[in-house]
């Protein structure tokens, strides 16, 4: 629950969700379920020139099992909870 | 299950015949949409079905034309209204298709030649007449997507890794999914073995933790009792 938990915290900030289709999309996090899905809002691909159509949606929801990676927003990256929480996560509670 | 878009036939009335024994159930009809796969042209408006498993169009004058496709192809979906990005608004999706082939990365201009394939289009957009359902259908895309997470593509000890908490993250395959067992309580029922292994596997697969070593060592010394 580690991941939930933390991505939680990040809704509202600004992320970069890369797909396993390579397709990376930057947006605001609107929120997150338990099974790692995605929604982002104001959204733009990274990449456009190789993605022109996909130039601008407004909101997009991303399923959790096709992300490969979340870039995350340094100011959104606290590492002092995030060593907390992944101890207490190590201890099972 | 078979990933991708899929012919669709099988009609009652003007209606899809859903797969009741697998508890399908319809949550959404849209009349007036009209479907555009890969990069080819706009077919006719028809209806599209939005059931708890899938997602069917239906041609409203071709009962031969139909097509369906499950919620867990679907990799993404959104709501497009940049008349840059496409000239009507409309309902974006992605869908993860079975063959994955090196023409895949060529994205979907090799779709409009001629060995057009029902099973290798990635994209979809689904264009109602009525633009003002299109939030009403990006968030019934939504709420359905939740009800298909991915089956656990882990081996069988993975599963009952996850079995007994119902927050647990379900089918993921990545480096995350350790991370959540890791945290899982079962895995201490187990005894020291399997922590110790998960611990490995955390160290093996998620480098990007720099103190992974630092909670390896705290789990251990608060497992010497």
């Amino acid at each position: 629950m580690l991941f939930f938990s933390y991505f939680k915290e990040l809704v509202g900030k600004e992320v970069t969700v890369e797909l396993k289709n390579d397709l990376a999309i930057r947006g605001i996090l609107h929120s997150v379920d338990q099974y790692l899905n995605i929604k982002l809002e104001n959204t733009r691909v990274v990449d456009q020139d190789k993605y022109p159509h996909m130039l601008s949606v407004r909101n997009c929801f991303i399923r959790g099992s096709v992300v490969r990676y979340v870039q995350l927003p340094p100011d959104g990256v606290d590492i002092d909870i995030l060593h907390d929480a992944t101890r207490r996560e190590a201890r099972g509670g | 299950m078979v990933l991708g878009l899929l012919p669709f036939t099988d009609r009652v009335g003007d209606g899809p015949l859903l797969d009741a024994a697998a508890g399908e159930e319809l949550m959404a009809v849209h009349r007036g949409v009209a479907v555009a796969l890969g990069a080819r042209n706009l077919e006719p408006p028809g209806t599209l079905f939005i059931t708890t498993k899938r997602v069917i169009w239906l041609d409203d004058a071709d009962a031969a034309r139909g097509y369906a496709v499950d919620f867990l192809s679907i990799s993404l979906h959104a709501v497009s209204r940049d008349p840059e990005a496409y000239p009507k608004p409309c309902i974006y999706t992605q869908i993860e298709t079975e063959v994955v082939e090196d023409e895949d990365s060529e994205d979907s201009d090799s779709e409009c030649g001629d060995d057009f394939e029902l099973s290798k289009v990635t994209e979809m957009r689904l264009v109602p007449s009525d633009p003002s359902q299109l939030d009403a259908l990006f968030n019934m895309f939504c709420q359905c997507a939740e009800l298909n997470p991915d089956p656990n593509s882990e081996s069988e000890e993975e599963n009952s890794w996850v079995h007994g908490d119902e927050e647990m993250a379900e089918g993921s395959d990545s480096e995350w999914q350790l991370t959540d067992n890791l945290g899982n309580p079962i895995g201490y029922t187990n005894g020291d073995h399997d922590l110790a292994r998960s611990v490995l596997e955390l160290q093996i697969n998620d480098q990007r933790f720099e103190d992974a070593e630092a909670v390896e060592g705290e789990t251990q010394a608060d497992h010497h009792h």
